[in-house]
């Protein structure tokens, strides 16, 4: 292993919030590998994508072999393996947003921060030249009823067309 | 126009219904009081039976049946709620956690208390994040009124909640699935039996309930099961002599989406026409209606001629279709049926979880067939048969007919039901996402053939007029062998 790679792969560290946050959410099952999901979350939001140190530091604190947090990581598509802009932007792209012109929508936010689309193997592809932005497509998020619908990291807008959209990114 | 009946909805809209004192004024926690006062836990299982409450996740499984199939004597028990909600299509279970969480914590209180259960896991979709701040919120209120935690309300119960996220995988809302992403690992489901209420999470009897499904319980205790089976039609079940009553009672948070003018949630009594329920959400936003898929992205789609069949459990099975999570979505004149299928097809080859090899390649090879016929590249062949008839010299010999094979669309029936065979109803995979592959992209095909063709014969997307691109009743499979349930007298 090269010096730099064991460099990374002791960087991460819980902060002293979301440690307080991990100690309570192991209490909430018999076994510390059911908490994998939401370690895993918290682990993501501190270092912005689950790194190779982020996984050895979660498979010490669950006590599970590296392999079993590497099968969880590559199974949900929530997880990222590798960095992302700052604002993760996921375009809902199922029939019913399909039905009320979702396409326009991704094209406008194509053109507007002109990057492609990340695919799950490549989310470099999604990522704005200055790392601000990621863009990806997403299957339904349930909010059928006021498509096409859009979430930018943690927030859903509804009811979209290019002109709101330009006032979404204006505003962040 | 029938008339919307606002029961688990009923206080959605007030304002301030997700803290404590707001919703205790709109009788929240009552009918958990007088579940605990009033009745015995086996009362409450027995009336959830006599309810003839079916499961609103999709499977449409009786509650109280699925109760009656949990060990008394294994300890500790479990009650999963289901709230991960990604069939496309559906969106009640949202507006629920996020506007009225409390309720959902009752109806869980209730069955806890049922099913002497101490610990209930509600999974969460990842993207809800709002949702699940809103239950965590109402949870911590929840414990610090003495509504959880030990020794509820001095009665010696004992339950706790814990709200878990999910990450993103649509197959962790089947419930072994989701047991399975409960526990930590890759949501791949579970091979059955033994069934999550035998043996669940942390190999424990589990009880996986949808999140709908648990707020008809505080309803039903708080009302009574006389009150709730006037809702919804009883059918006769005519298997059996006289016929067994099979209930699809209460009310449906219907989802309506896609082309109509008021799109939305609409809470109303089972059993209104499909036809019906386009009314009550606006009419179709165009000219007509095309198509609708009544019960999520899974179900078999309904062509205009099936508008009548009513939208409960019965009716729609015996229609060769499915309520499952009651998303319905309208299309009409101007979509064309094969690109709607190339959308659903790519969702399922996006979607499948790769345990079993029909699953894993066949879905994403229904999505490739779909997508060359969608490109224009569609396989068809024109071949000459010998047949014999008065040929164009008058007399009796080869009439020189050629005939049409379009090879893609029997490819693309034989592949999809290779996953699962829609017609014996047989599946060749481990859960029935391998169905919810195989329903539509049959029944789009067969019931919307001339679509398909005509888009192979073009060379490019041709869509239709809706009447020369559904197949007439006279030749739809589902129309021909659809049976009609009669209500009990
Ligand atoms: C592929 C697939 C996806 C499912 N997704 C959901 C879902 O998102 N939410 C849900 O409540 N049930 C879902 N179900 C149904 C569950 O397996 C299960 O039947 C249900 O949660 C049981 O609860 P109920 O009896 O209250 O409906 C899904 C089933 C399958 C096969
Ligand atoms: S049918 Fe598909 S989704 Fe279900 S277990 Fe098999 S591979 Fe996974
Ligand atoms: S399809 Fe976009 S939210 Fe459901």
């Amino acid at each position: 292993m090269s010096e730099e790679l064991i460099q990374i792969q002791t960087a991460f560290r819980f902060s002293e919030e979301n440690q307080r946050e991990f100690d309570e959410l192991i209490g909430h099952y018999p076994v510390k590998e059911a908490a994998m999901l939401p370690t895993l979350h918290l682990a993501q939001k501190q270092a912005g994508y689950v790194s190779p140190a982020v996984m050895t530091y979660v498979a010490e604190l669950l006590e599970v072999p590296l392999m079993k947090v590497k099968d969880v990581v590559t199974f949900y598509p929530m997880f990222f393996e590798e960095p992302v802009g700052e604002y993760v932007i996921r375009v809902c792209h199922t029939l019913p947003c399909a039905l009320r012109d979702c396409k326009v929508v991704l094209e406008h936010l194509k053109a507007r921060l002109s990057t492609d689309v990340a695919s799950e193997t490549d989310l470099g592809k999604g990522t704005t030249a200055d790392e601000k932005f990621t863009l990806m497509k997403v299957e339904c998020l349930a909010s059928c009823d006021v498509a096409p619908v859009i979430m930018v990291n943690d927030d859903l807008y509804k009811n979209l067309t290019p002109e709101k959209v330009d006032k979404i990114l204006d505003n962040l | 126009m029938v008339q919307e009946k606002r029961i688990l909805y009923e206080h959605l809209d007030v304002p301030g219904i997700n803290t404590f004192d707001v919703f205790r004024q709109h009788d929240g926690y009552a009918r958990f009081e007088k579940a605990i006062a009033e009745y015995q836990p086996d009362d409450i299982a027995k009336m959830v039976m006599d309810s003839g409450l079916k499961g609103r996740g999709g499977a449409g499984f009786s509650t109280g049946l699925k109760w009656s199939f949990v060990p008394k004597d294994i300890k500790p028990c479990y009650l999963c709620c289901n709230a991960d909600e990604s069939e496309p299509g559906t969106f009640s279970n949202r507006y629920v956690l996020e506007k009225n969480p409390h309720l959902l914590i009752e109806g869980i209180l209730i069955c806890c208390y049922a099913m002497g259960i101490e610990t209930t896991y509600v999974y969460i979709r990842g993207e809800f994040t709002l949702g699940k701040k809103m239950l965590d919120a109402a949870i911590k209120e929840a414990y610090a009124k003495g509504y959880l935690g030990k020794n509820i309300r001095g009665t010696g119960l004992n339950v706790d909640i814990y709200t878990h996220p999910g990450a993103g995988a649509y197959i962790c809302g089947e419930e072994t699935g989701l047991i399975e992403s409960l526990e930590g690992k890759r949501g791949q489901p579970r091979n059955k039996p033994p069934f999550p209420a035998v043996e669940g999470v942390f190999r424990k009897p589990t009880v996986v309930q949808n999140v709908e499904t648990l707020c008809n319980l505080p309803f039903i205790v708080g009302e009574g099961v006389e009150w709730y089976t006037q809702m919804g039609p009883t059918y006769g079940d005519t298997r059996f002599d006289p016929p067994k009553p099979d209930p699809n009672t209460g009310t449906k948070l219907y989802c309506i989406s896609g082309d109509v003018n008021k799109p939305g949630v609409y809470e109303l009594e089972l059993g209104l026409t499909c036809a019906e329920l386009v009314e009550v959400a606006g009419g179709v936003r165009g000219q007509e209606v095309k198509a609708v898929i009544p019960g999520g992205s899974s179900a078999p789609i309904l062509t205009r001629y099936e508008l009548d069949t009513r939208l409960d459990f019965t009716s729609l099975t015996l229609a060769k279709s499915m309520l499952g999570s009651g998303g319905i979505i309208v299309m009409n004149e101007t979509r064309n049926i094969v690109d709607c299928l190339l959308n659903i097809m790519k969702f399922y080859a996006h979607e499948s979880c790769g345990q079993c090899t029909p699953c894993r390649w066949g879905t994403p090879w229904v999505r490739d067939i779909v997508q060359r016929i969608a490109d224009g590249n569609g396989r068809k062949s024109t071949i000459t048969r010998p047949r014999f008839g008065i040929a164009e010299n008058g007399r009796w010999g080869d009439t020189g007919e050629t005939e049409e094979i379009y090879e893609d669309l029997d490819l693309l029936e034989s592949v999809a039901n290779n996953i699962a065979n829609v017609d014996t109803m047989t599946w060749n995979t481990i859960c029935v996402f391998g169905i919810a592959v195989s329903w539509p992209a049959v029944s789009y095909l067969r019931k919307f053939r001339p679509e398909f063709e005509a888009t192979i014969r073009e060379g490019q997307l041709t869509t239709l007029s809706v009447e020369a691109a559904t197949v007439p009743p006279e030749e739809n499979y589902a129309y021909q062998q659809r049976i009609v349930p009669r209500e009990l007298e």
